[in-house]
Order: C-alpha cells, then structure tokens, then sequence
C-alpha cells in the first residue's frame, strides 16, 4: 500500500525494492531519486508504460509544478502583485468561525461534477464533491477519499484503500458501493457526461468484501490515469440511484459529497451559499460559511471589492490583467498572482498562402508580441514560444522569440514568392492538393494575401490585441479584417476553421497535468468532419508542411516514460513549432485573485480548483 | 366587452404560434449551436460526441426538434435547458419575478418624474423648467447605461456609502427594506431613458390639447386652473400615452439587459443574454414565447384601458 503523506528518511538503496510499491512509496518519502526509480524499475523489467504509472502515481510526471527556471521567468515581471508561494498568513488573531463573501463574474451553469463546462463550478465543487485523491497548490496528489493504493506490477489495477468513518452530506457513509456507482453513471451512455476524468479507462472493477478496497483496472497501462482520477468527484450512490431523471437536472442544483463544505441554497444570478460540514473526516472547515456571490461585470467587482462587500476573488472569477492597477489601488485589499495553464495565440489555418513556412514567419515577424506583452497587458503575462510553460521540465529555454521586424517580413513575403504592388501582396499559391510540399509547390492559383482575424466576443483585451495585430500587418501591406463573433460560432461548423478563406484566430488553449500535446498537432485529432471532434483544426482542410515531423515527435512523447528522454522530445517538438511558426505564440496568461488583508489560509494555484483548501480558510480580528 | 376579450384572446393564438415558428427557424439559423464546444473538448471522441448529441435531441432534423418542442409546449412542458440541466420552467421562474420587481419599480419611478416634468414644462414651453428637465433627461438618455450605473455606485455607494452598489440582498439579509435599498439604483437607471422620452412626449401632447378650444371654454367659465389640467387635459393627453408606455413594458422585461449586469441584478435580461451566446434553444424558445405572452397582454390591457377613458371607443 502507498500512503501519499510522506514520511522522510534517509536515502534507500534501489536495489532493496522489487515492487512497484515499494518504488513508489519510496520516492514520496524522499528516499530515492526519480532517476534512480526509473533505473531500477528498468532493471526489475517493468514495462515503459508502467513506469510511466509510476511516476504519475509521485507526482513526478506533471506539467508546470513549480521549479526555479519558472520562479525566474516570473520574477522578470513587475513585482506589484504578491506572487503566491503558500497560503496567506495574515497577522492578528485568528477568529473561530466567520464568514467570507467570495465575488465571482461567471455564474456556474450547474454545479454538476460530471456536467459542467465552465471553470466557476470545479472551483466551487470543489470544496463540496471530493474524489479519492486531489491535486493541492504545490501541484502533489494527496489523499483524499482513499487513504493509500498500490498499483499491480503489470500497471494495470489501482487497488484503493477507502478511508474509515467519512460520511455524505446526506448522512450516509461512504463505501466502495459509491465508487462502483460513479464509474458506472460516468460511462452509461444515456447519462452523456462531458467530463469522465478517465473513468472510462476503467476496464474492471471489484470490491473486496469489507467494502474497505476497491481496485480499477485499465485495458493498458495508461500513464495520467491517476492525474485526472485526482480532479474528479465521488458520488453518493443514494444519488445517482435516484434516478437518471433526477441525478442529471437536480444533483447539480443541489450536490451532495463528502467534502469539508456542505452545499446549501444556490439562489439564481444572485448567490451560492456553503456552510460548514460538521461530520468531515478531517479537521472542519474554520469559516462557519462561504458565500459565493455573483456579479457579472468587472467593474462593480472592484466597487464591492472597495466597499468591502466581498473579500476575495479568484480562479474564474479572478482580475483581469488589465485591470491589476486598480485593483492594487485598493486598500485593504492584497492582488496575487499565479501562473496558469493558458497559452494565447493566433491559429493559422493552413490554406493557401498560411501552408508555407515563409509566410507564417513573415506574419510572426509582423506581429509586434512584447508590444502587445508590455503596453496591452501592462506586461502582466508571460511571453511563450510554444506550448510547454517556462518552468516545466519539458520547457525549451533555447528557442528565442522572433523579434518585431517589418522590413524582415517583407523580404521573407518576397522570398516566397510573393510581389507588392503598391497596395496589395499576391503571387501564386500551393497546389491545393494534400500530399504535396507547399513551400516549393506553387502549382495554386494566383490570390491576394488577405487574412481575416477571429477574435471571441466579449473579451476586451482579445480586441485590443487583434486590433494591433491587424494594424502591424495592414502596415506591410498585408490585407487584414478583424471578425469578433461569439463562441458558439468560433468553434461550431461555421467557425474560422472551416471557411475557405485565410483565417487567423486569437484564442487560448488550456493544458493540463501532462504536457501530452497530441491533441493539437498530431495528425489523429483532425476532425473529420466541422461536425466532428478534434483539437488540431488548422489542419483541417490541409496537413502541416511538417505533419510528419510533429506527429513522430508528438506521437513518441505521448509514450515516452523516461522523462528525460520525453523531455527530449518535447524540445526538439517546441523547436520546430517555432521554426515552422505552426502558429503564433503570444503569451501565458497569470492569474490574479485578490483578498482581503485579514483573509488566512487562502493559496490558489493554476493547478487545482479554487475552493481545495476552503476550509483551510479563515478571518482574523 | 367579455366577447370581445375572447375574441383577442383567440387571435393571439396563431399570432404566438408564427411567433413560436420564427424564433425557431432564425435560432436555428445563427451559426453555431449548442453542441458547438463539444468537439473541441480535449480527448473527446467522436463516438461520445454523437451519444451526447443524440441525448440532448440535437441529431433529429429541425422540423423534428420543433415538433417534440411544440408537442411538450401542449402539455405544459418548456423542456430542459441544455446549460443548466434542469426544466426551463425554473430557470426563467428563478428570475423573472426579480425582473418584474425592477420593471416595476423602474416604471413608477418612469412615470411619476415623466408626467411631472412634462406637465409643468408644457404649462411654460420652453421656460427656465423646460430648458432644465430636457436637459437632465436627454444627458441621461444619452449616456451609456453601464457608465451611469457605474458612476451612481461610485457616488452612492463607494464615496457616500448610502447605498450598496449591487446585487438584490446583503450578504445574509432577506429583509424588505434590505431589497428596497437595493433596487433604488438599478430602478433608477433604468426608468432615465424613458423619463426622456416619455416626458417630452407628454409634454408635446399636453401643449397640444392645453390650446385646444374646450380649455378656454373651461377657462371662460371660471373653472380653477388645477381641475381643468387634470379633469380635462390630462385625461386627453394621457390617452396615446397608454399605448407608449403599454408597448414599452415588455421591452422593459427582455431588455434590462445592461442595467441587471452592471447591478448584478439577477433578471431576465441576463438570463436571456447568457442563453443565446450559449445557444440554450429551450431557455431561449421560452424567454422568447414568454415575451410575446406579455406583449400581447400588455397591448389588449392597453386598449382595455382606453375604452375605459375614451366613451368614444366601444368594443361592443
């Protein structure tokens, strides 16, 4: 069995362990090298996917945990914000009990664990649902529902120790019976859930007879199977056997689980209020009550933030970074800060003139990005080149940005061979076949490079960005029309990605524990049809120039479990992003929340919910 | 009278339903929908795209769709919102009554300063009072309603504290006058771009029928000024003004839109916006009929209203 709560010692000698146990256990505790781990799971003949398990399992194999190399990159920035490192720890006397009104500007569209599309809800769930393990701030798996677990020596079976003595909201306890009825509900098709934090892997699942264990197997050893299994929820089974019916429209009005905080009225736009679970397994919650309250627009966010009628803000409903210097205006009130697992940039459907290096290198050259950094987002973000953070062990510190140079973009137009008239670039355009080589294969007709920009609605600096974009293009003579639609209409089959005009769109993709990037570039995710489903759309009408390269490179990294080795690999794959200019890296948003000076115990992160500790949280005089 | 209520009754009928087809066909018609996301959902599959589609009634054919919608229409059902996961009927119950509340209040507020401001303006056109009231509510109908609803917290509530700057309760509170204190901003916001209209328009109506020969009839008999305005021209004056504002109330419903964002109000408009980025057809379909519900109510109220002050009109 593996107990998540590390208990040090001194060094262990690898050659002492055989089991994948023991392995594990010994790197939680500090007793063994990562490196040394693999050598000697290596030795004992364990398969490369089942190290991977391993590392999942000390989480050993995820994205973004914090790291020196991504501290520097912070401390480049202005330093107004505190820059989160652990939770608040205000002076004065922490009061017993107390109430904390959190402020939010998207109200949750159900607080369904399995249903829901948007961010606000995980981060209220979250305090509420809790599954077997979770993810802390430090971005290490912790204990949870199941107190330990040990993972077979084939990487298959995950066996759960349950916790004793945890009880429901409902009054009911908490027993295998609750696990087996989650797995079942998340993979019934007629439930249709979004969000199956790889329960769908679960092959075979039984119970011992206690009901104390319960093991999950998987079809193969799939690596970031525990990774998600620590984002998601366990339900009560007295729940789900209400009925479908009742369990898809009413449980997520009104959730029930074994959190620290109990759910108790969700009144419509106005509030969602929580209150103190007596029975929690663990220490109780120290605010008798948190009030999540809705209020939609930013501005009046900050009026109640000054007038004290919240007290903090964060995750979804966090400051908007261009608005960062009002909020540090007020008083009474800390702005921190924490990186995020966004990377904003400009995709490039690859037709026409966007299939050739060239082009998209000249159109990276004309975008004028630590402009768009320092001045519209008061430097505020984080530049990128690819799509791996600065700070991540797979992050490649060799690639430089392209530096803004306009006249660089027109010759590299014209080394394409594209000529200006005066007024507009043309010249002929790749063969529209897929299997050919668009840079050298120009058999297309003749066109006028002219793009359009899509940008989201709603979202004012996106608009102030494309706005730039378009200008410092229009002024090398490249024909721009901004497009600001809504989502519904970005992403369905009359979005950018499937007109037959040249399109870019300024938008943010979300990674998440791994830095597993199949699903933007390898050439499987492809939708099939606009209808279909699929992360690579540029691809969509033509494959990449180099599809080949970045599917050998993507494709291998996705197995990969020697870090080093897969580290490797994500270089070389973010230095050919780069070099072919796939798309246009912009920059890695930051997250910034603010909270009252008196508010303790609060520590977000990108890295899990919002409310994971909540009731860690306190007040005090 | 009864006859004729029935009558309107039974001709809202196929009025509502060609409401009911036309939203349904430009709803359909705006691109996207609210399947839209899903494909883009990281790792989804799609075999788990169609399931879910198939779960939500979103694979059958339009027609189809807009029959099962009509069929459940029938018996009372409005369906179930895709966004929330839960029946249409609570979700719009959930706010409409907050909506009419600040309806209400926005129209008291409305019509107690427009028919003050534009009957004593239109006692002296263009006198000093004049000058000054069409000024006010001109800068108010001009200005951007986000920035005057942001510049009344920042007055009331930020630098005077008299006020709270937004939302319906205090953290806690569920009281009466709790609720009052904050619906005095938001209402107030609202009922400035109608005080402007609907204030000139009495005051041109007023003017017109203040010159008219049976006011100085009335005046040659000696009767006092106060009783001939409200005995005799106001009650002519005020009559087209019924429909105005009759007409103006359901947009008042639908299209508080701004007002409810900046105050965190939580109303209809809201509701409304939020459904259509996210394509919710059932909440939309439901707003939608809900609206045109009103609107004819609101209009047959008005006509009622005007048999009643004009002897003229007769429905018999």
């Amino acid at each position: 069995m593996i107990r998540l709560t590390p208990i040090p010692g001194k060094p262990i000698d690898p050659a002492s362990l055989s089991t994948v146990d023991s392995l594990v256990q010994a790197r939680i505790d500090g007793r063994l090298s990562r490196r040394d781990l693999i050598r000697r799971a290596a030795q004992l003949g364990f398969a490369a996917p089942v190290i991977g398990v391993m590392l999942h399992a000390t989480s050993d194999m995820v994205n973004g945990a914090p790291s020196p190399g991504r501290n520097r990159a912070i401390a480049r920035m202005q330093d107004a914000p505190i820059l989160v490192e652990g939770p608040t720890a205000p002076e004065g006397t922490q009061v017993a009990g107390g109430a904390l009104v959190v402020g939010t500007t998207d109200e949750p569209d159900t607080l369904h664990p399995a249903l829901t599309q948007l961010q606000g809800s995980f981060d209220v769930w979250g305090a509420i649902v809790k599954g077997l393990l979770h993810w802390d701030s430090a971005m290490v798996m912790q204990p949870e529902l199941a107190t330990e677990f040990s993972i077979s020596d084939d990487g298959l079976s995950y066996t759960f120790t349950l916790r004793e003595g945890v009880t429901f909201h409902n009054g009911d306890p908490f027993t295998a019976a609750d696990v087996m009825a989650t797995v079942d509900i998340i993979n019934n098709p007629d439930f249709g859930t979004y969000n199956v934090y790889n329960l769908d892997q679960v092959a075979e699942m039984s119970a011992s007879d206690d009901g104390l264990t319960i093991t999950l197997s998987t079809a193969e050893p799939y690596a970031p199977f525990l990774s998600l299994i620590a984002d998601g929820p366990i339900f009560p089974k007295a729940e789900i056997d209400k009925g479908l019916e009742s369990f898809t429209t009413e449980y997520g009005r009104a959730p029930v689980g074994a959190g620290p905080l109990r759910f108790v009225e969700w009144a419509a736009q106005q509030h969602i209020l929580l209150e103190r679970f007596d029975d929690y397994w663990g220490d109780p919650s120290i605010l008798d009550e948190i009030r999540y309250m809705i209020i939609p627009d930013d501005n009046t966010q900050l009026v109640q933030l000054r007038t004290g009628e919240i007290q903090l803000v964060g995750g979804a409903g966090a400051i908007s970074a261009l608005r960062v210097d009002e909020a540090l205006e007020i008083e009474g009130v800390n702005v921190l800060q924490h990186s995020s697992q966004a990377w904003i940039h400009l995709d490039l459907k690859h037709v026409d003139f966007l299939r050739m290096t060239k082009v998209r290198q000249a159109l990276d050259y004309a975008t004028p990005t630590q402009q768009i950094i320092d001045q519209l987002m008061g430097g505020r973000v984080l530049p990128s080149i690819g799509d791996v953070p600065p700070g991540s062990w797979a992050f490649n510190p060799d690639v430089e940005p392209r530096p803004y140079d306009p006249d660089r973009a027109k010759e590299l137009l014209e080394e394409a061979g594209l000529t200006f008239d005066g007024n507009v670039w043309s010249g002929p355009t790749p063969t529209p076949e897929k299997d050919i080589d668009p840079n050298t294969d120009l058999g297309g007709p003749v066109k006028e490079l002219a793009i359009e920009i899509w940008t989201q609605a709603g979202e004012s600096h996106y608009d102030l960005i494309s706005q730039a974009i378009a200008q410092s293009w229009s002024d090398i003579g490249i024909k721009v029309e901004v497009k600001t639609e809504d989502v519904s209409t970005i992403w369905g089959p009359e979005g950018y990605q499937f007109t037959d005009a040249m399109t870019a769109a300024l938008f943010a993709w979300y990674n998440s524990n791994d830095p597993d990037d199949t699903w933007y570039w390898h050439s499987k995710w492809i939708p099939e049809t606009p209808e279909g489903s699929g992360g690579n759309l540029p691809a969509y009408f033509f494959p990449y120039n180099f599809q080949a390269e970045i599917d050998d490179l993507t494709g291998r990294a996705e197995t990969e479990t020697d870090q080093e080795a897969r580290a490797e690999l994500y270089r070389q794959a973010q230095a050919l992003l780069h070099e072919e200019a796939a798309v246009i890296f912009l920059y890695w948003d930051m997250v910034f929340p603010a909270v009252a000076e008196n508010v303790g115990g609060f520590w977000p992160s990108g890295f899990t919910n919002l409310f994971w500790n909540a009731h860690q949280w306190y007040v005090t005089e | 009278m009864s006859r004729y209520f029935i009558r309107r009754t039974l001709g809202a009928i196929p009025l509502l339903f060609g409401v009911a087809v036309l939203s349904f066909i430009f709803m359909q018609l705006a691109p996207g929908g609210p399947d839209a996301l899903f494909g883009r959902l990281p790792r989804m599959t799609d075999e788990r795209l169609a399931q879910m589609r198939a779960n939500l009634g979103l694979d059958d054919p339009m027609i189809v769709q807009f029959g099962k919608w009509l069929g459940n229409l029938l018996t009372g059902d409005l369906g179930t919102s895709y966004v929330q996961h839960r029946p249409v009927w609570h979700v719009i119950w959930d706010v409409f009554p907050n909506t009419v509340y600040l309806v209400m209040a926005g129209l008291f507020i409305a019509l107690i300063l427009s028919l003050l401001f534009g009957v004593i303006a239109a006692k002296n056109p263009y006198g000093l009072f004049d000058n000054v009231t069409a000024f006010i509510s001109y800068f108010g109908l001009a200005m951007p309603v986000f920035w005057l609803g942001l510049m009344l917290q920042i007055l009331f509530a930020v630098k005077l504290g008299w006020l709270p700057s937004a939302g319906m309760h205090s953290a806690g509170e569920t009281g009466v006058a709790d609720f009052l204190e904050h619906l005095i901003l938001p209402a107030f916001t609202i009922a400035i771009g109608s005080i402007a209209t609907w204030s000139r328009y009495i005051r041109a109506s007023t003017i017109e029928e203040i010159n008219a020969d049976y006011v100085r009839t009335a005046r040659a008999k000696g009767m006092a000024e106060p009783s001939i305005l409200s005995r005799h021209v106001l009650r002519n004056s005020l009559t087209p003004f019924i429909t105005v504002v009759a007409i103006d109330i359901p947009l008042y419903l639908t299209g508080a839109v701004l007002v409810e964002t900046v105050f965190s109000w939580p109303g209809m408009g809201r509701l409304f916006f939020d459904s259509l980025n996210r394509r919710d057809y059932p909440v939309l379909m439901g707003i939608l009929m809900l609206g045109a519900v009103l609107i004819v109510i609101g209009n047959l109220v008005a006509d009622l209203i005007y048999a009643r002050l004009d002897p003229r009109i007769s429905f018999e």
